[in-house]
């Protein structure tokens, strides 16, 4: 049995060794893996770290980038928003805000508009074929507009004009001759149904014989007679030409919220009309936007995009508006005591121009005693102007001795030189010759104006009372009346005013648009009628010669003359006298420049900068 | 007498006021002098065109007939469903519809008024409380004093210290007009600014419209604060003296409620009744206040055309305001008689 028990020990054994190298094996192996998942799980480890530290710089790059974005977001919002201040800071420079106490009266008709804020927008807005020199002081040399050039023949009644070429409308036709005629020819047969209008006023009817096409761009005026001052009318706004699409043969009245079809004339100048707002027949807001067709636009005109127009109910509120900054410029009316204050202000500038606005005294000569041409020359001679314009206007008018305004052709010192001016000793001498003394005074009504449609009427009428009834103390009593606008018409036509200030503003720029106001029938004062004034009838009649004699004629110091000798006759019969003229002036922020106040009283805006 | 009763006889009443008011109008702007077709038509019309326009405006007609035209245009139902206003003749100067002109300038009129309103009774009736509270005190006198002050201040002055101090030296508001000149108005939806740009969903002309709007309306309301102050205080000082605020008290409410949810519930009615009144004095002083902050509305229309004799826009104007003042009054009637059952008996 021993070998039995040898060979199961062997057997056992090599199983043992079996075993125990498997097991081993298999430890080695477990080991083995052991370690390798060991290593796996750290390499893994290592991975997670890395990744969680990838996500973590992730993060952090995510965090920044966000940041990064959000600054650029607030740097993109906060750009934007530089963006808008500097277009509004633009807007703003490119837009020029005007206050103004004016007001379009009725239309931007041509046809219709006679009122100095009409005239204004039209200027703008529109073209006429010639205009006036900014800065002229004798309103006589014309530049070219739509016109380029132009001539008449010897005899002043034919007039050829060559036209600009290349000129649009803003709805992309081209102007041309034809529209210049229809311009006429439209103004001209709208006179009957609107005689309140410029075209009639200024005798277009008259002047006009027929305007002919020459070819589309040349075009020439046949005139009922020779008629020298004849670019001056058509430099007026009622000589704005007119676009036939809305231009009918009527007046064109303002439409609410449709500017275009607001107005007839043709957008031609440097400026189109963008807004015009009216309330209760009153202008409310006007906004002009630059004209992007204007046949000036190479030489940089209009030097602003936008004039907006604001309006203010009187002078007070005009002053505190240019003063609070709500406006960059006032024009039109600030009061002279506010505007010699604000030329102290140094946030604030003052324009000074000429004016060509005048104001006269006239006399009812149906009756006594102004029937008398020697109490008429008594009490013009007991005018002081100089103390009125010195002490009513501050000395911003200046007296006026002919009805011809300084710096204009025919302009005299008439009046003053005739010794009708603060001329006590005259004033007594031909009272006395009348039959005045302190024991039958003089007596007589003096009418002014008192709803303000002429400056500063009662102080002046107070004035003129105090300096003509100082000539000669208890000899001359002046009862003092005044009547608003609407019933000092009345009484002028009514002639119950004995002596009544009245005034006169230009159509154009020529002594022609003066001269006729020694005899205006329209005045009433019944110096033309010979029932009333037979002594001074052949010298109206002579004057109105002299005036159709310088109409008729080109040659300036003929012209001159013959005003002088009108002015002659007017000292002589002292049925209109002139008291003064006046300036001009403009209130502006100090960066606005460009303003020019010419004898035209025009307002360029297209010149105006910021 | 039902409510109902009360408020057809309220409304039937305002007919005969209307018709008097119309009447007086139309025959003192008869009488006024002044031609207007002579003043429409300045030196340059012949006699006979003269007529022809006296022909087509009507008035060559007897002033009787003129009148009978004027009443039979004001009850045309077909116009006025046509425009949207009613038949208030053609201006004499401009030959636009009057009714049109009017309703382009009452919405200016209408929220200057509005505000005015709202601040005077606010400013009023809060003081007037304080006042009544601090009876015989200091604060009383400085209340009472503020009253007669504001209540006889004129407008204009007030109107130019504000302008001259938020305008010209602070720069913080402007010195006039309904928003800043720079700034488009907002579409016309109901005429109102401060409505119409919150309508059209931009607040900056909104902001710019309440600018404008706070020294004209400020202005207003403080001089019509006045007599809201010393008739808030008197009638306070009357309800306070009551039993039943005496209850109130022994029961232990706060002073709050009984001096603003008893008394001046009960002080309230007269002041009802004056605000219906004050919108009178209220269109007479935007006038005034129109003027002085360039304020386009129906004050100012009626100053222009007055000055044009433009007889059919002066009408139409008046006729508006006493419309507005009727309506008003009828309003503050109706509430009136709600609020006291004893008005309908």
């Amino acid at each position: 049995m021993p070998e039995r028990v040898e060979i199961a020990i062997i057997v056992l054994v090599l199983i043992g060794i079996i075993v125990s190298s498997g097991t081993m094996y298999y430890t080695a192996t477990v080991l083995s893996s052991t370690s390798t998942i060991t290593s796996d799980v750290s390499t893994l480890t290592e991975s997670v770290a890395n990744l969680t530290s990838s996500v973590r710089d992730l993060a952090t790059i995510t965090g920044s980038l966000a940041q990064s974005v959000n600054a650029s977001v607030a740097e993109i919002a906060a750009l934007k928003a530089r963006l808008a201040e500097i277009e509004a800071s633009l807007a703003v420079r490119e837009t020029l805000i005007v206050g103004t106490t004016d007001s379009v009266e009725l239309t931007l008709d041509p046809a219709q508009a006679y009122d100095y804020f009409g005239w204004n927008i039209l200027q703008q807005i529109g073209s006429t074929l010639v205009s006036v020199k900014p800065g002229s002081t004798t309103g006589s040399d014309f530049v070219p507009d739509l016109a380029l050039s132009w001539n008449s023949s010897a005899d002043l009644k034919t007039w050829d004009f060559n036209l600009r070429t290349g000129v649009k409308f803003p709805d992309g036709t081209t102007f041309s001759a034809s529209d210049v005629k229809y311009s006429f020819d439209r103004a001209i047969a709208l006179i009957p149904s609107i005689p309140e209008g410029a075209p009639a006023g200024l005798g277009y009817g008259d002047i006009f014989n027929r305007t002919e096409v020459l070819s589309t761009s040349k075009v020439r005026f046949h005139l009922n007679f020779a008629f020298s001052p004849f670019l001056g009318i058509l430099s007026a706004r009622s000589s704005n030409i007119v676009q036939q699409t809305y231009a009918p043969i009527r007046q064109v009245n303002y439409t609410a919220g449709n500017p275009r079809a607001s107005t007839p004339v043709a957008f031609v100048g440097p400026y189109v009309l963008a807004r015009w707002e009216r309330v209760g027949a009153r202008d409310v807001e006007i906004k002009l936007d630059a004209n992007p067709n204007y046949w000036n636009l190479a030489s940089g005109y209009p030097k602003l995009k936008h004039i907006i127009f604001k309006f203010y109910p009187d002078a007070a509120t005009l002053r505190l508006a240019i003063e609070a900054g709500d406006v960059d410029m006032a024009f039109r009316h600030i009061s002279p005591t506010d505007v010699l204050d604000l030329e102290n202000n140094p946030n604030l500038r003052v324009w000074w121009g000429t004016g060509a606005f005048i104001q006269y005294l006239a006399f009812q000569e149906k009756r006594a005693p102004f029937s008398d041409r020697r109490v008429r020359m008594a009490v013009a001679a007991a005018l002081n102007r100089t103390a009125m314009t010195e002490t009513v206007f501050l000395g911003l008018s200046n007296p006026l001795y002919s009805i011809i305004p300084p710096g204009m052709l025919g302009h005299t010192e008439a009046f003053k030189d005739a010794g009708l001016d603060a001329n006590y000793t005259l004033a007594r001498d031909l009272l006395t010759q009348a039959g005045y003394n302190p024991g039958n005074p003089l007596q007589f009504d003096l009418w002014y104006e008192s709803s303000g449609h002429y400056p500063s009427s009662a102080d002046q009428a107070l004035l003129y009372k105090e300096t003509i009834e100082a000539a000669w103390p208890g000899a001359i009593q002046i009862t003092l009346k005044s009547a608003e606008w609407a019933s000092y018409k009345e009484n002028r036509d009514d002639e119950i005013m004995d002596a009544y200030v009245y005034g006169w503003y230009p159509d154009y720029v020529d002594p022609d648009d003066y001269a006729f106001l020694y005899w205006a029938t329209w005045l009433h004062t019944n110096y033309y009628n010979s029932t009333y004034n037979p002594g001074g009838y052949a010298d109206y009649l002579q004057q109105v010669a002299w005036y159709d004699e310088a109409r008729a004629t080109n040659n300036v110091t003929l012209r001159a003359e013959l005003y002088a000798k009108i002015d002659a006759i007017a000292v002589n019969q002292s049925s209109v006298i002139p008291l003064y003229v006046s300036t001009a002036w403009a209130v502006t922020k100090p960066s606005v420049y460009g303003i020019y106040l010419d004898i035209t009283q025009d307002m360029r805006y297209w010149l105006i900068s910021k | 007498m039902g409510l109902r009763t009360y408020i057809i006889r309220r409304i039937l009443l305002t007919i005969p006021t209307l018709l008097l008011l119309l009447t007086m109008i139309f025959l003192i702007t008869r009488v006024l002098p002044g031609d207007p077709v002579a003043l429409h038509f300045e030196k340059k019309a012949t006699p006979e065109q003269m007529e022809q326009m006296r022909k087509q405006l009507g008035l060559d007609k007897p002033v009787w007939a003129q009148y009978i035209d004027y009443l039979g245009g004001l009850v045309d139902i077909n116009y006025f469903m046509e425009h949207g206003y009613p038949n208030l003749g053609k201006s004499m100067q401009t030959f636009e519809e009057v009714g049109g002109q009017i309703f382009s300038a009452f919405p200016a009129t209408l929220e200057l008024a509005i505000y005015s309103m709202i601040i005077a009774s606010t400013i009023g009736i809060l003081l007037g409380v304080a006042s009544s509270k601090s009876y015989n005190s200091v604060p009383d006198h400085l209340i009472r004093g503020f009253g007669t002050v504001a209540y006889a201040i004129p407008i204009f002055f007030l109107g130019i210290v504000f302008q001259l101090i938020f305008g010209v030296y602070l720069h913080w508001l402007p010195t006039g007009l309904r928003i800043n000149p720079s700034i488009t108005p907002p579409a016309t939806i109901t005429g109102l600014y401060t409505i119409d740009s919150l309508l059209e969903g931009n607040i900056i002309k909104f902001f710019e419209s309440v600018k404008a709007l706070i020294l004209p309306s400020l202005t207003l309301g403080i001089i019509l604060s006045g007599i809201f102050v010393r008739l808030t205080r008197t009638n306070m000082l009357e309800t306070l003296r009551l039993d039943f605020v005496t209850a109130a008290r022994a029961r232990g409410l706060k002073e709050g409620t009984v001096t603003y949810g008893y008394a001046l519930r009960n002080a309230f009615l007269p002041i009802l009744t004056m605000m219906g009144l004050q919108f009178a004095m209220l269109l007479g002083g935007a006038i005034l206040t129109e003027t002085t902050f360039s304020w386009p509305g129906l004050g100012r229309y009626i100053v222009q055309r007055i000055n044009f004799r433009d007889y059919t826009a002066i009408q139409g104007a008046v006729v508006m305001f006493g419309l507005f003042v009727t309506g008003v009054s009828l309003v503050v009637d109706l509430l009136y008689a709600y609020f006291d059952p004893r008005i309908r008996l």
